[in-house]
C-alpha cells in the first residue's frame, strides 16, 4: 500500500498541475490505496483440503480526476490511472479525461465545501499493521477452534461426519486523499476493519450452524478467531433429528442474520436519491410518509462507534455524516452523492416520485463512496451512494424471551440464503431459502431445530417491516456477503409469512 | 520521448518472466510450484440517460497474480498468494520485475506461514486432521502458445465519441416512447484484453480477447403497474457487434439502438399486463431458449463447478445437489429426462469462449447432463485430482489480480429436434416463459424460483395474455426429470456478471439452450 503522505504529496502536485490548465473551472483528484488480505477457510473432514485454502491479497493504488470545462460548466470529463502516481500519469489522465468528456446538462459541478475541516486522527487502528502471520494464525484458529470442538462433541453417527468448515478471515485496508478545487485543504482518510464468517457444516447430520465477527483491532481479530470456529460447531452440532414444515403461512422470528439480509438486498437499495430519480424505489412516492412499523427507526452512521468501519469523508471529500432514513417508520432520509442529490432535487417531475410530503426535501450527499469489491475504496470506482454501519432500532423492544412468546407457536429463522427481489426492486417481493439455524418454535420456546434449505420463503417486505408482531431489543452486528455494509440489526417477529417445502412434490 | 505501449509489458514479461520464476523458485526452499499471471486491458465505455449523456471512460491498466506453493520439510503444504494492479508501472522494465520479485517474496511467506500453522495442527490432532494432507497434484504440462483476439474494429482504435454517441441514440429511442418510460440506461462497451500465463513447469501462453458489450435498463410505469427490466448483448467481437448487430445462428444480436427499444416496448407492455397469480400446484411450462439460460446457468452450471461440489464454496455460494460426498454423487445417475443433456464448451464462439484456462490447461466441452445421465464436472487441477479425473481447463479468474476460480465458460442445454412452435401447440393448458429476470435457488441449487420477463397462458395451444411478475418454482431434479419436450431452436445468451468467491469476482459467459417444455409450479406478485 501507498503511504497516506504519499498519496497526499501527490494530490496536492496533482492540483497545482491542473490550477495551471485555463480550459478547467473545476477539477477533482481522487488517490486511492487499497489492500485487502484475505485468508479462505476450507476444511472439510472427509474429502482432500488445504484447511486454508491461501492467504491472499489484492491491492489497487492509484487516482482519478474529474476535470469540469470552463467553455460549459455541464462538460465534465473523468480518467483514472492504477499503480503510478508520476506527473507523466498525470498527464496520461488528463488527456483521457478531456476525450472522455460529455456534456450532462444535469451536472451540477464537483463538490462544494469552503470550510477547513477539523484534522482528526485516522481510525485505521492497528490493523492497518497487522501482518500476513498474525492473519495466518487467526485463520488457522478458527480451523482449530472448530476442529477441537468438533472432537469433544461429535457423537460418531457415521465414520464420515462430512464435517465443513467455509468462510474467511478478511482485512479490508484503505487509504485516500483528495484535492478539489472547491475545497480549502488536501483532504484524507483511512480506515481498517475486519470481517470474517464461518460456516459449519455437518453433513452426517444434515446440520449447518454460523457465526461472524466485525472489528477493528487485532485484538477483537485474535479474540474472535478463538471463538468463531467452535461456536459454528456447536450451533451446527445443537441441530440434529430436524423437522421439515409444511408449506404454509406461519408466524416467524426473523432473526438478525435475515432482517440484515433482507435490508440489504431489499430496502437499502431502494433508501437512494437514485433509486427514487430511477422510479425504481419500493418507497416511490412515499417520502415522508409511514413506510414501515412506527417502532422501527433506520439510519446510516459512518462514524458508530461500534461499528468497524469509521470513515470520516466521503470519495467526494465530504464530511461522512449520520444518515437518518427511517423515524418512528417515517422516511426521513435518502443515501446519497452530489450529483444524485442535485437529479432529484432539481426532477421536474420530483413531486411525483418522491411524492406529496417530499417535494421541498434536501438530501445532503453525505454518502458518495467509490468502492470495490469487499467495501474497500477503489481509485476507479464510480461515485455511487453506500451505507456504512446501518442500525435498525424498536422502541417498545422486547427480551429475547419476550419476542419468542409473542410468536406462541412459529419458526424461528435463524439463516437466510440468496435474498433477492424476484419481480424488481420497486415491487417489493423477495424469495430467499431457509439455509440454517433454525427452529420451531412452540409454546414460545425454541423446539426442534428445522432441517437447513427445506423452505423457501416467499413474501413482500412490507409484510416484514410493516407490522411486526415484537421487535428484539438486542441489536446485533452483522455481515451480508459482498455487502459494503455492515448492518446492527434486532431480530423481528412477524405474521403470516409464505413458506413453500423445498423438496416436497405435490 | 515517447511513452511505451503498456501492451509491450506483456512481451517484456514472456520473455523475462520465466527466467524470473525459476530463480526465485530455485533460491527459496520448499517451493515447489509458481503461477504467473498477468494483464493489460484497455476499454472504452460509454453510457446515456433518459436520452442525454450521463459517463463515458477510457481506461488502460495492467495486473497481475501469482501463487507461490510450498512444502515444509515434513511435506505439509502451504500456498500463499498476492494480485495487484499496476497499471502504469507495467511500461517501466526496471520496476516490473522487482514489484512481481516483491508480489513473489509476499506470496511465498504467506505460503510459509500458512504451511506452519497447518503443520502444527497437524502434528497436535493426529488422525482428526488426516485430510489436511491434500490430494497429489500431477505436474502440468508445459505448453507454448499464443491465442489472438477476433474483431473487425480494434478495441483500442475506438474513438470514444462513437460509443458516447452509440449509446445516446439507443437511450433517446427508448426516451421517444413516451412518458410511460420512466426512466432508462443505455450503455456500450468495447474491451481489448492481452493476457499471459507462466508456471515453473514450463509455460508460456498468450491469449487475447476482444469484448464489446450493450446494456439496458429501463422502467416503465403507468396507472396500474410497473416493469423493471434489463439486458445485456455482447460478444467476443468488436463494436462492430453492437453498430451493426451480429449474426449468427447461435449467440445472434440486434444493434443495440433495435435491442434497448425492443426491451423498452416490451416494458411498457408489460406494465400494463396483470401480475401473474401463483399457481396451486404444478402445471406445463414452455420456457424460451433466454429464460432457459438462467436455469443452465444456476441449475446445471453452477453446481457443476468442482469446487462448489467439494464444499469450498459452502459459506458463500453453497454445494451442489450432485454431490452429497466423494462416495455418494450423481455421476452416471439419472438426473433428467432422457431427452435433456447440457454441457459446457469453451471453443464455441459464445461470450465465455477462450482456449486455455488460468492454470494453462486447454479447455474442451465438458458433458454435465448426458440424455439424462450426470456425467461431470468442471474442474481445476486440484479438484481434478481430488475427484480422480483429467483437469479440464475451467479455472479462471475475472480480472488478474484474483485467484483463478472454476468457472462455467459457454454453458448450455443441448438442442433436441422439436420445433418451439409444436412444444407451445401441443399444450391444452400451461404457460410459456420468455426471457429471464432474477434467480434464487436453494443452497445445494436443488430447487430454484426464476422469475421470467414475460409469461403468457397457453390455451388449447395458443399463446392468450400476457402476464407480467411471474416466476417458475421447482424442485431442480424434478424439473429435468419431467422435460417431454426439447426444441431444436439453441440460443446462447451472453451473461455479464456471474459473480462467485470472496472478494466477489464478476465473469463474463455464455448460458442457454433450445426452448424446453416441463412442469412447475409459477410464482407470481406477493
Amino acid at each position: 500500500m501507498l503511504p497516506l503522505g504519499e498519496l497526499q504529496r501527490f494530490a496536492r502536485a496533482a492540483a497545482a498541475e491542473l490550477s495551471r490548465h485555463p480550459e478547467f473551472a473545476e477539477f477533482e483528484v481522487y488517490c486511492a490505496s487499497s489492500l485487502s488480505r484475505i485468508a479462505r477457510l476450507s476444511y472439510t473432514s472427509d474429502i482432500p483440503c488445504r484447511g486454508v485454502e491461501e492467504i491472499k491479497s489484492l491491492g489497487a493504488d492509484g487516482f482519478q480526476v474529474r476535470v469540469v470545462m470552463r467553455r460549459n460548466p455541464h462538460e465534465v470529463g473523468t480518467a483514472s490511472e492504477a499503480g503510478d502516481l508520476s506527473r507523466d500519469a498525470l498527464r496520461r489522465a488528463v488527456d483521457r479525461a478531456r476525450r472522455a468528456a460529455i456534456i450532462d446538462p444535469h451536472f451540477p459541478g464537483l463538490a462544494r465545501d469552503t470550510e477547513k475541516m477539523p484534522r482528526r486522527p485516522t481510525a485505521a487502528g492497528d490493523l492497518a499493521r497487522a501482518s500476513d502471520g498474525a492473519l495466518a494464525s487467526c485463520a488457522w484458529r478458527v480451523v482449530d477452534g472448530a476442529l477441537r470442538a468438533f472432537g469433544a462433541r461429535y457423537t460418531p453417527a457415521s465414520r464420515s461426519p462430512g464435517l465443513v468448515i467455509g468462510g474467511d478471515v478478511t482485512i479490508v485496508h484503505d487509504r485516500i486523499a483528495l484535492a478539489n478545487s472547491n475545497f480549502p485543504e488536501i483532504r484524507t482518510d483511512e480506515s481498517a476493519h475486519f470481517v470474517s464468517s464461518v460456516t459449519a457444516l455437518v453433513e452426517s447430520i444434515d446440520a449447518k450452524g454460523t457465526d461472524s465477527a466485525v472489528g477493528g483491532s487485532i485484538v477483537r481479530m485474535r479474540t474472535a478467531a478463538g471463538s468463531l470456529g467452535r461456536n459454528a460447531v456447536l450451533r451446527a452440532l445443537r441441530l440434529g433429528a430436524e423437522v421439515r414444515p409444511r408449506s404454509g403461512r406461519y408466524r416467524v422470528v426473523l432473526g438478525p442474520q435475515p432482517v440484515a439480509e433482507i435490508l440489504n438486498y431489499m430496502v437499502m437499495g431502494s433508501l437512494t436519491t437514485g433509486a427514487f430519480f430511477a422510479a425504481s424505489s419500493a418507497y416511490q412516492g412515499r417520502f415522508g410518509d409511514r413506510i414501515i412499523d412506527e417502532s422501527l427507526s433506520l439510519l446510516d452512521d459512518p462514524a458508530l462507534r461500534t461499528g468497524p468501519v469509521h470513515r470520516k469523508i466521503t470519495c467526494e471529500g465530504l464530511p461522512a455524516r449520520r444518515t437518518d432514513l427511517i423515524k418512528s417508520g417515517r422516511l426521513v432520509g435518502l443515501l446519497s452523492n452530489v450529483y444524485d442529490s442535485h437529479r432529484l432535487e432539481t426532477d421536474a417531475e420530483r413531486v411525483e416520485k418522491l411524492g406529496r410530503l417530499g417535494g421541498d426535501a434536501k438530501f445532503a450527499p453525505s454518502a458518495g463512496y467509490r468502492l470495490g469489491e469487499g467495501g474497500g475504496r477503489r481509485f476507479d470506482a464510480d461515485v455511487g451512494a453506500a451505507g456504512t454501519n446501518v442500525v435498525m432500532r424498536a422502541r417498545g423492544g422486547v427480551s429475547d424471551r419476550a419476542i419468542l412468546e409473542a410468536v406462541g407457536d412459529g419458526l424461528y429463522v435463524g439463516r437466510v440464503w440468496y435474498t433477492y427481489p424476484i419481480n424488481g426492486q420497486r415491487a417489493g417481493d423477495f424469495t430467499c431459502t431457509v439455509s440454517g439455524d433454525s427452529y420451531l418454535i412452540r409454546d414460545g420456546k425454541i423446539a426442534e431445530p428445522l432441517a437447513p434449505n427445506c423452505l423457501r420463503i416467499n413474501a413482500n417486505i412490507s409484510e416484514v417491516f410493516s407490522r411486526p408482531i415484537a421487535v428484539a431489543s438486542k441489536i446485533v452486528p452483522t455481515i451480508v456477503w459482498g455487502s459494503a455494509e455492515t448492518y446492527f440489526v434486532p431480530a423481528i417477529a412477524v405474521e403470516g409469512i409464505s413458506m413453500a417445502e423445498i423438496g416436497a412434490n405435490p | 520521448m515517447a511513452e511505451r505501449d503498456l501492451f509491450e509489458a506483456v512481451e517484456y514479461l514472456k520473455r523475462e518472466g520465466e527466467g524470473l520464476l525459476r530463480r526465485f523458485a530455485r533460491s527459496h526452499r520448499g517451493v515447489s510450484c509458481i503461477d504467473l499471471r498477468f494483464e493489460v486491458v484497455a476499454g472504452r465505455s460509454a453510457a446515456a440517460t433518459n436520452g442525454e449523456p450521463r459517463d463515458s471512460s477510457e481506461s488502460e491498466n495492467a495486473a497481475f497474480g501469482l501463487a507461490v506453493q510450498v512444502a515444509d520439510r515434513s511435506g505439509v503444504v502451504g500456498h500463499g498468494q498476492a494480485g495487484a494492479e499496476i497499471g502504469g508501472l507495467a511500461r517501466k522494465p526496471a520496476r516490473l520485475p522487482s514489484v512481481i520479485r516483491g508480489a513473489l517474496e509476499q506470496a511465498f511467506d504467506r505460503a510459509r506461514a500458512s504451511a506452519r500453522e497447518k503443520a502444527a495442527i497437524v502434528a497436535s490432532m493426529g488422525s482428526a486432521a488426516r485430510s489436511l494432507a491434500a490430494a497429489q497434484v500431477p505436474d502440468p504440462p508445459a505448453i507454448r502458445d499464443s491465442v489472438e483476439a477476433t474483431f473487425k474494429r480494434d478495441p483500442r482504435g475506438i474513438d470514444i465519441d462513437e460509443l458516447k454517441q452509440l449509446a445516446l441514440e439507443a437511450s433517446r429511442g427508448v426516451k421517444a416512447l413516451g412518458s410511460s418510460i420512466a426512466f432508462n440506461v443505455a450503455a456500450a462497451m468495447t474491451e481489448y484484453r492481452r493476457e499471459l500465463f507462466l508456471n515453473t513447469a514450463g509455460s508460456v501462453i498468450t491469449q487475447a480477447f476482444s469484448f464489446s458489450q450493450g446494456d439496458c435498463y429501463v422502467v416503465a410505469q403507468n396507472r396500474d403497474g410497473h416493469q423493471e427490466s434489463y439486458d445485456t448483448i455482447g460478444q467476443q467481437r468488436g463494436i462492430e457487434c453492437l453498430e451493426e448487430g451480429w449474426q449468427s445462428e447461435l449467440m445472434p444480436n440486434p444493434t443495440l439502438g433495435e435491442f434497448a427499444l425492443d426491451l423498452a416496448k416490451e416494458a411498457q407492455e408489460l406494465a400494463a399486463a396483470p401480475a401473474l397469480k401463483p399457481s396451486e400446484g404444478e402445471v406445463v411450462v414452455v420456457t424460451d431458449p433466454h429464460f432457459n439460460a438462467l436455469i443452465a446457468h444456476e441449475i446445471v452450471g453452477h453446481p457443476s463447478e468442482a469446487d462448489r461440489a467439494l464444499k469450498m464454496e459452502a459459506a458463500y455460494a453453497g454445494r451442489s445437489w450432485f454431490l452429497r460426498s466423494l462416495a455418494d454423487s450423481e455421476i452416471g445417475r439419472i438426473v433428467g429426462s432422457p431427452i435433456l443433456s447440457a454441457c459446457s464448451d469453451p471453443s464455441l464462439d459464445g461470450y465465455g469462449h477462450y482456449r486455455y484456462d488460468h492454470e494453462g490447461t486447454a479447455g474442451r466441452r465438458v458433458m454435465h447432463i448426458d440424455r439424462g445421465v450426470f456425467a461431470g464436472f468442471l474442474n481445476s487441477r486440484a479438484t481434478a485430482a481430488v475427484l480422480g479425473v483429467e483437469p479440464n481447463g475451467s479455472v479462471r479468474a475475472s480480472e488478474m489480480w484474483h485467484v483463478p476460480l472454476i468457472r462455467m465458460s459457454n454453458t448450455f442445454f443441448l438442442p433436441g429436434d422439436s420445433s418451439p412452435e409444436r412444444l407451445i401447440a401441443e399444450v391444452d393448458h400451461g404457460y410459456y416463459v420468455c426471457g429471464n429476470l432474477v434467480p434464487s435457488i436453494a443452497e445445494s441449487r436443488e430447487n430454484f424460483r426464476i422469475s421470467a420477463r414475460r409469461v403468457y397462458a397457453i390455451e388449447n395451444g395458443r399463446l392468450g395474455r400476457l402476464y407480467r411478475s411471474g416466476s417458475v418454482i421447482a424442485d431442480s431434479k424434478r424439473f429435468f426429470m419431467n422435460v417431454d419436450g426439447v426444441g431444436n431452436d439453441l440460443r446462447l445468451i451472453a451473461i455479464p456478471n456471474c459473480g462467485k468467491g470472496q472478494p466477489m469476482q464478476v465473469k463474463r459467459m455464455s448460458n442457454g439452450g433450445p426452448t424446453l417444455r416441463s412442469r412447475a409450479r409459477l410464482g407470481g406478485a406477493a
